[in-house]
């Protein structure tokens, strides 16, 4: 009788073993499939092949913004009112520190993904020394 | 705002510099490479800037940029002052990267397993590998040619033969890939915004009943295998073909977990009351075509409990809706509600539920405008003079106003098992339907 159980508890525990690897197999457990199957297998590439678009440089830089007109143009993210004190922010600084520097706040009437054409040609034909353009986030 | 700095830096040669959340700033590689092609010097302020008071803004200007750790205002000055690198005086069309190859390098299943995960082109459940067998199966599903491009993102373009390993790996059958192809003329359409974007995908007409596709009980349920099988893969295609990876390309702060099936149904047309069209039928789609609708959106409301007669559904619509942008929405309800509307209500068609809505959704102006996306999208229109946007932004903020100004941006899909009379309404903008015969 006792070695009966014995055996049972022997062809359990096999059973339960082989059941937990086979198991482990079809559900692909990294560390217990790879035992199972070491076959290479050929799969086809997902990635889509791409290059970065035609690069443009950006424009020389002046050397100094003393005496220069800076335009500070808010593309309205999250409204008019969202971010248009960080550009008044900066026109203080302006003031105190680099007094010779004019500013000019701008809203956007593109918005934050649009165009505003007319600003764009208003800040082209006064040649303004630098555009400050924001502010997302 | 990379864009508005790069007409000014190539059409005025004025030096400019973008100023933006860290949030925002973090992913300009990915626009240089995909968008813009000009790499545009940033400042970054901390997030949130959008909303804070003044007292929080001048700390940012007071503060340090977060990119190059310097003062903001020397950061700035820095931006347009000075020269320029090596880098930043390329121009023309870059060497070509290296083409990726058709085939990977042969390895173990569990390898190939995780390289697919290491490189995202997964949902992270358990795909299927597409395997040389497989996916040449799966082309067998379509007449088009596997070098036929399906659609674009920039310089990257989605074939055939890509669809049909993307919807091997989602667990698609060869039936399916006309549908799954005329879903990826779609594709990617989520991923690249702050917000919590997901898609509805809306399956109309005889290809319903042959695929097998659920438009009954449970149709939003993980109970059918060609809604499940489908909508996953426009969302495993989309990953991919956008080359969106968790913090790389893919940045929107919350997610959606709608993106794992992309709300993919069937509409119940048997069960439509008389006068009731179709979607693809009201889009001028003959009733015997087979389409498949697409559209972005955010939101989705159960009504939870069954319909009341003191207070029937359309007026719950219309109380749900109040929430919504005003800029599209769909209403998915059970083929009992419609008939409700029709029988007890009078909507005799869709199209009038659609009027009725529109006519009698009214939210606060202030409300309107406490939604940020209304903000953003909205307010350009109305300082340009835009009637209606002109004047509910010059309004109190109590006045109430009607955002649904277009009936027609409002859709009914009436799916569901008549089991409930439920519904949900959702802000999903559906574009126009695209036809699955075609792409057989």
């Amino acid at each position: 009788m006792k070695k009966k159980i014995l055996l049972d508890s022997f062809l359990f525990l096999l059973v339960a073993l082989i059941s937990i690897g086979v198991t482990s197999c079809i559900t692909g457990q990294e560390d217990t499939a790879k035992n199972c199957d070491e076959r290479l297998i050929t799969v086809l590439n997902p990635a889509i092949s791409s290059r970065m678009v035609e690069r443009v440089p950006l424009a020389p830089r002046i050397d100094t913004l003393e005496g220069k007109t800076i335009y500070l143009v808010d593309l309205q993210w999250g409204g008019p009112k969202a971010a248009y004190s960080v550009f008044e922010e900066m026109e203080v600084w302006f003031s105190r520190n680099m007094p010779s520097v004019k500013t000019e706040i701008r809203r956007s009437s593109g918005g934050s993904f649009g165009d505003d054409p007319a600003l764009r040609e208003e800040i082209i034909s006064k040649k303004a020394g630098g555009v400050v353009i924001g502010i997302a986030g | 705002m990379s864009r508005f700095a790069r007409r000014i830096e190539l059409e005025g040669k004025i030096p400019t510099v973008g100023a933006s959340g860290v949030n925002i700033v973090r992913f300009k590689d990915y626009d240089l490479q995909y968008s813009n092609g000009m790499p545009i010097r940033y400042v970054a302020f901390p997030f949130p800037v959008a909303g804070q008071p003044r007292s929080v803004h001048k700390s940012y200007v007071e503060g340090k940029d977060l990119l190059s750790g310097k003062p903001m205002m020397q950061a700035i000055i820095d931006a347009l002052t000075m020269p320029l690198t090596d880098e930043e005086k390329k121009e023309g069309m870059p060497a070509e990267a290296a083409p990726e190859p058709k085939l990977l390098e042969p390895d173990t299943e569990v390898n190939l397993r995780r390289l697919f995960k290491e490189r995202e082109w997964t949902d992270f459940n358990p795909i299927i590998l597409p395997a040389e067998e497989r996916v040449a199966e799966m082309l067998k599903g379509t007449s088009h040619q596997p070098d036929e491009v399906v659609s674009k993102f920039g310089s990257r373009e989605m074939t055939v033969e890509k669809a049909a390993i993307y919807a091997v790996m989602a667990g698609a059958k060869p039936e399916y890939f006309p549908t799954i192809l005329a879903t990826l003329t779609q594709a990617p359409s989520f991923g690249n915004s702050t917000s919590s974007m997901a898609n509805m995908i809306v399956v109309n007409g005889p290809i319903r009943k042959q695929l097998g596709i659920n438009s009954g009980t449970d149709v939003m349920g993980p109970f059918s295998e060609a809604n499940s099988v489908i909508g996953r893969t426009f969302t495993l295609a989309g990953k991919i073909m956008g080359d969106l990876r968790l913090d790389e390309g893919a940045y929107s702060s919350l997610g959606s977990n709608l993106q794992y099936n992309n709300v993919c149904i069937a509409e119940n047309e048997e069960a439509l009351p008389e006068g009731w069209e179709p979607l693809h039928v009201q889009m001028g789609y003959k009733p015997t075509d087979s389409v498949v609708t697409i559209g972005v959106g955010w939101s989705y409301i159960s009504s939870v409990g069954e319909a009341q007669i003191n207070h029937p559904p359309h007026m719950m619509f219309r109380d749900y809706m109040r929430s919504l942008t005003g800029m599209g929405a769909t209403i998915v309800m059970d083929p009992t509600v419609a008939g409700l509307l029709k029988e007890t209500q009078g909507f005799n068609t869709k199209a009038e539920l659609s009027e009725w809505l529109s006519k009698n959704i009214e939210v606060a102006a202030g409300t309107y405008w406490g939604n940020g996306v209304n903000t953003t999208a909205m307010t350009p229109m109305a300082l340009q003079g835009m009637e209606p946007f002109a004047t509910w932004l010059k309004v109190p903020p109590e006045t109430l106003i009607k955002p649904f100004t277009d009936p027609k941006a409002i859709q009914v899909v009436v799916a569901g098992g008549g089991i409930q009379t439920t519904w949900f309404v959702t802000d999903f903008g559906l574009r126009r339907g695209v036809l699955i015969d075609k792409w057989k």
